[in-house]
C-alpha cells in the first residue's frame, strides 16, 4: 500500500484490503475471491488474468460496485463500498463507472444511439442532451453512420464499440471491461483495445479488464494473475524510458499463498516481470 | 426514456406483446360477452316480466277456478273468508271450485255448455255455417260493478274491467243429422178388471134396465120375465160410465218422428282463439294499450265494429289492418295490430268490451279488473283493501306474474346470474395469470439485459417502472383487443340470436276444471320464443378495459418485483 502510494505519488482510486467474497451454493460455501490486497491508481489500465473460476469476474464485480465483499474492505476514492447501500452503489455506478461486457449486453430492441443513451437516464440527463451526447460518443468510436441501427444489424466489433460509447456516457472515472475482446476476432479485438487504450491516455479513464487474451493483457500497465481467488502474480509494465525494478503487488502473505498454490500446480508461473 | 424504451420493446417484440395482450383480451372479451348476454337475458326477462306495468297496470284482480288437481295456488294472492264476489263462496284458491255459489256455477256451466252445438238449429242439411262460441276458461266472470268497487279504494288511480275469453270457431256444412222415422198405425187394447159397482151404480143400472122394459117389476129372486129380448144397446146405455170407457179402443194414429242421430258425421272445422274485451275509452290501462299498437290505430269512433288483432295472430292468419272479420254474423273491421306482452292475458282478438259482453252473453260481466295505483309502495295496502272489498278475489302483482314464468330464458337467466359473474372473474383471472406468467417469463429471459441496466446505474425503481410501462402498454392493447373481441362475440350472438323459450302459466286463458269436465283441451300456458341479444354495455367496456389494464399493472408489478430483485452482478455472469 504505502509502496504503491510512494511509487505513483498520487492517492489510489481503489484500495482493496483482505477482500474476500464467498457464495453459498448448494449448501457449500465457495470463496470466489479469498484475500485480495490491491491498489489501483487513477488512469491506470489493469488486466486481470487467470483461468476460469480463478475469481476474475468476482473481483471485477467488486471493483464495479456490482457486489460487495463478504470480508475485507474496498475503498473507492476513499469511500468504503462495503458500507454503501444499494441505492448509493447504484448512484456510484451511474456516475463513476462504465461497463463493457464480453457479450456486449446491448438492448436488442433499441438502436445504437438509444443504447448509448441508457446510462444517462438514471443520471437525469435531459433527453435532448442525451441524444446529442449519444451521437458524439458514437462519432468518437467511429459509428456515426450506425447510430440508428439495431444491434442485430451491427457486427461484433461495432456492437462492442457501441458498448464502449455507452460505458463513457456519464464521463466515468473507471471502465470495467469483462473480456472485452472475448467475442471478437483478432483484428477487431486490436481496434477495440486501441480504443480502450486511447481512453486511458486521452481522458485519463482508469480501466480494469479481465481477459484470457495475452495480447490484450500486454496492452495493460499492470497484469494481475489470479488463481483460486488469490493474486498469485502481478507485473507492472514501466515506460521504456524509466527503468525500475518490478514492484511487488501482493503482500508477503499473499505471495506465500500464491507460492503454495504454484507448488500444487507445477509449471504455473508465479511471477512475471517485464522490462 | 421508459416510454420510448417500452414502446421499442413492445414494437420490436411484437409476437410476445401480442400473445400477452391476447391473453388479457380473451379475458376482457369473454367478460364483455358474459355481461352482454347477462344484460340481454335481463332485458328479455324484464320485457316479458313487466306485463302489468307495460299495460299501465300494477295489480290484476281476477277470480280464478284453480284446477282441483293443482297442489299449489295459482298465485300468492291472499285469501279471504266470507262472501265472494257478490255471493257466497270462493274464499280459497285451492277450494274455490267447490265453493262456487249456485249462480256462479250455473253461469259457468251455461257459458261452457254453449260449446255443444245444436246442429238442428243451424238450418237444413247442406247449409254452410260458421259459429263462434265464447267460454270464460279459468276466469270466472263477475258483475262489472266490481270495477267500480275497486276504483273507490284509496290509492287506486284507475280500475278498468276486462273480459278474457276463449273462443271456438266452427265452420262447415250442416250434416244430414236429422233422421225421419215413420211409425205404423197401431191399435192398442187394454184389459182391466173393473172395480165392483157401487150400490148407487147398481140401482141406477137396474132402474135404467127396468125403464127399458128389460126387467120385470117387483123385487125378489123369483120373478119371471116376458116380452122382447133385451137389446145390446140397452145394456150399453145402462152401464156406469167407467165401464163404458174400458171397452173403447185406443187408436194411435200413424205419425212421423224426427230424432237426432248421434254422433253426426260432419265436415266441421273447429279452431280456437282467444279474445279480450277492452275499454276503448281507457287507452292507457287495459289488456292492451294504445302504446302497444304497432300498426293502424286505437279504437275509433265506432268501437263496436272495430277489432285490434295481436300481431302474432295476424301474421299466422294473414290479417292486416283494414281487413274485415265476421264473427257470429257481425262484421268487424281490423283497425290496428297490437303487440301485447307475453304474460298476463294475451288474446288474439281484442273487442270493444260491451260488444264482447253481448257476443258472449256476458252482459255487464267481466272477469278481470286491471288496477293501477298512485304509488308502487301502495301495492300491498291496495291488495289488502281489494281482498276486504271483494272476498274471494285473487290479486296478482307483477312479481306474482314473474314467478310464473319458466322456460329456457329463466333457466339461462338464473345460470347467467349464478355462474356468469363467477365465470367472468375466472376468465379474467386466467387472463391475468397468462399476462403475469408471460411477463415473468419475459423478465427471466431478460436477466442479462436487466442486470446491465442495473450495472449502468438504473435503480430498482427505474427497472420496475420500465417493466410496468411495458406491461401497462400490453394491458392497454389487451383492453382494446378485448373490447373488439367482446364486440365481435356480442355481434355474433346478436346475429345468430339463439332462441330461448319462455313459458308463462297461470293467467293464460286455458284449462279449467269446468273446461276439463267438458273435455276441452285448451293450452294452460303460453310459450313464446325470444331471440337472445347481447348488448354491448358501456359498463362492460369500461370494466373490461380497466380489467386488462389491471392485469397489465399486476403483471408489471410482479415482473418488476422479480426484475428488481436481480443482482446487478448478473450482467457479468456468462449466461451463454
Amino acid at each position: 500500500m504505502s509502496a504503491d502510494r510512494a511509487a505513483s505519488g498520487v492517492s489510489p482510486l481503489y484500495v482493496l484490503e483482505g477482500v474476500g467474497r464467498a457464495y453459498a451454493k448448494d449448501g457449500i460455501t465457495v470463496e470466489a475471491v479469498r484475500s485480495v490486497d490491491l491498489a489501483i491508481e487513477p488512469g491506470e489500465m489493469v488486466a486481470l488474468e487467470g483461468p476460469s473460476g480463478s475469481g476474475k469476474s468476482t473481483l471485477l464485480q467488486l471493483l464495479g460496485a456490482l457486489d460487495v465483499p463478504t470480508r475485507g474492505s474496498i475503498r473507492f476514492d476513499g469511500r468504503e463500498l462495503a458500507r454503501q447501500s444499494d441505492a448509493e452503489l447504484t448512484q456510484l455506478r451511474s456516475r463513476e463507472i462504465g461497463f463493457v461486457f464480453q457479450h456486449f449486453n446491448l438492448i436488442p430492441t433499441l438502436t445504437a444511439a438509444e443504447n448509448v443513451e441508457l446510462p444517462m437516464v438514471p443520471a437525469g440527463t435531459p433527453r435532448p442532451q442525451r441524444q446529442i451526447r449519444a451521437r458524439e460518443l458514437l462519432a468518437q468510436v467511429g459509428l456515426s453512420d450506425r447510430a440508428d441501427h439495431l444491434p442485430s444489424r451491427l457486427s461484433g466489433g461495432e456492437q462492442q464499440r457501441v458498448a464502449i460509447a455507452r460505458a463513457l456516457a456519464n464521463h466515468p472515472r473507471v471502465v470495467i471491461a469483462d473480456e472485452p475482446t472475448g467475442n471478437l476476432d483478432s483484428t477487431t479485438a486490436k481496434e477495440v483495445m486501441a480504443l480502450l487504450s486511447g481512453l486511458r491516455s486521452t481522458a485519463g479513464v482508469t480501466i480494469v479488464l479481465a481477459t484470457h487474451d495475452e495480447d490484450v493483457a500486454r496492452s495493460a500497465q499492470r497484469r494481475i494473475q489470479l488463481r483460486d481467488g488469490l493474486i498469485v502474480a502481478a507485473t507492472r509494465r514501466r515506460p521504456p524510458v524509466k527503468k525500475a525494478a518490478p514492484v511487488p503487488e501482493a503482500k508477503p502473505a499473499a505471495r506465500k499463498r500464491a507460492a503454495t498454490a504454484a507448488l500444487r500446480e507445477p509449471g504455473t508461473r508465479t511471477r512475471r516481470t517485464t522490462s | 426514456m421508459e416510454l420510448s424504451y417500452a414502446w421499442s420493446e413492445l414494437r420490436r417484440r411484437a409476437g410476445r406483446t401480442l400473445v400477452t395482450a391476447l391473453g388479457l383480451a380473451a379475458g376482457v372479451g369473454l367478460v364483455m360477452a358474459i355481461i352482454g348476454v347477462s344484460a340481454g337475458l335481463s332485458d328479455a326477462q324484464n320485457k316479458i316480466l313487466s306485463p302489468l306495468s307495460s299495460v299501465g297496470t300494477d295489480l290484476l284482480v281476477t277470480r280464478t277456478v284453480a284446477p282441483t288437481t293443482s297442489t299449489k295456488p295459482v298465485a300468492s294472492g291472499q285469501t279471504a273468508t266470507g262472501s265472494g264476489f257478490f255471493g257466497a263462496g270462493g274464499n280459497s284458491a285451492l277450494k274455490v271450485a267447490s265453493k262456487l255459489n249456485a249462480t256462479d256455477t250455473s253461469s259457468l256451466l251455461v257459458a261452457n255448455s254453449t260449446v255443444l252445438t245444436d246442429l238442428a238449429k243451424l238450418g237444413p242439411a247442406g247449409t254452410k255455417f260458421t259459429h263462434d262460441f265464447f267460454v270464460p276458461g279459468t276466469l270466472i266472470t263477475f258483475p262489472s260493478q266490481a270495477t267500480a268497487v275497486v276504483s273507490k279504494i284509496s290509492g287506486v288511480s284507475a280500475a278498468v274491467g276486462a273480459l278474457s275469453l276463449s273462443a271456438v270457431h266452427e265452420s262447415g256444412t250442416v250434416p244430414k243429422t236429422i233422421a225421419t222415422l215413420k211409425t205404423a198405425r197401431r191399435t192398442l187394447e187394454t184389459t182391466t178388471k173393473p172395480a165392483t159397482p157401487t150400490a148407487v151404480q147398481l140401482a141406477t143400472t137396474i132402474g135404467c134396465l127396468q125403464n127399458a122394459g128389460a126387467l120385470g117389476s117387483g123385487t125378489g129372486s123369483s120373478h119371471t120375465r116376458s116380452g122382447p129380448p133385451i137389446s145390446k144397446a140397452v145394456i150399453l146405455r145402462c152401464l156406469p160410465p167407467t165401464y163404458r170407457s174400458y171397452i173403447s179402443k185406443v187408436v194411435v194414429p200413424a205419425q212421423t218422428i224426427q230424432r237426432v242421430v248421434a254422433p253426426p258425421k260432419t265436415d266441421t272445422n273447429t279452431s280456437t282463439y282467444s279474445v279480450g274485451g277492452v275499454v276503448p275509452s281507457s287507452p292507457d290501462t287495459g289488456l292492451v294499450t294504445r302504446s302497444q299498437v304497432t300498426a293502424g290505430h286505437w279504437y275509433d269512433a265506432k268501437p263496436a265494429h272495430e277489432l285490434l288483432v295481436n300481431t302474432a295472430y295476424a301474421s299466422t292468419h294473414k290479417i292486416s289492418v283494414g281487413d274485415t272479420l265476421t264473427i257470429d254474423k257481425m262484421t268487424f273491421s281490423v283497425v290496428g295490430l297490437v303487440a301485447p306482452t307475453l304474460t298476463g292475458n294475451v288474446a288474439d282478438l281484442y273487442f270493444d268490451l260491451p260488444t264482447l259482453q253481448t257476443l258472449s252473453t256476458n252482459a255487464s260481466r267481466v272477469n278481470e279488473v286491471l288496477v293501477s295505483v298512485h304509488d308502487a309502495s301502495q301495492v300491498a295496502a291496495v291488495t289488502a283493501a281489494i281482498h276486504r272489498a271483494l272476498p274471494g278475489a285473487q290479486v296478482l302483482t307483477a312479481k306474482d306474474l314473474a314467478d310464473q314464468v319458466s322456460g329456457s330464458l329463466s333457466n339461462a337467466h338464473k345460470l347467467a346470474n349464478d355462474l356468469g359473474g363467477a365465470l367472468a372473474i375466472v376468465v379474467l383471472l386466467a387472463g391475468f395469470a397468462i399476462a403475469v406468467l408471460l411477463t415473468l417469463g419475459n423478465v427471466a429471459k431478460r436477466v442479462r439485459e436487466i442486470g446491465s441496466l442495473r450495472a449502468m446505474g438504473w435503480s430498482r425503481g427505474l427497472v420496475v417502472r420500465q417493466i410496468l410501462a411495458e406491461t401497462v402498454g400490453i394491458g392497454v392493447l389487451g383492453g382494446v383487443l378485448g373490447i373488439a373481441l367482446g364486440a365481435v362475440i356480442c355481434g355474433i350472438i346478436d346475429a345468430v340470436g339463439p332462441s330461448l323459450s319462455v313459458t308463462s302459466s297461470g293467467l293464460a286463458v286455458g284449462a279449467s276444471t269446468v273446461s276439463a269436465l267438458l273435455h276441452q283441451s285448451t293450452s294452460g300456458s303460453i310459450t313464446t320464443n325470444i331471440a337472445l341479444n347481447a348488448p354491448i354495455k358501456l359498463t362492460a367496456v369500461i370494466l373490461g378495459f380497466f380489467g386488462a389494464l389491471l392485469g397489465g399493472v399486476l403483471a408489471g408489478a410482479l415482473g418488476g418485483w422479480r426484475a428488481a430483485r436481480l443482482a446487478p452482478a448478473t450482467a457479468l455472469r456468462d449466461l451463454g
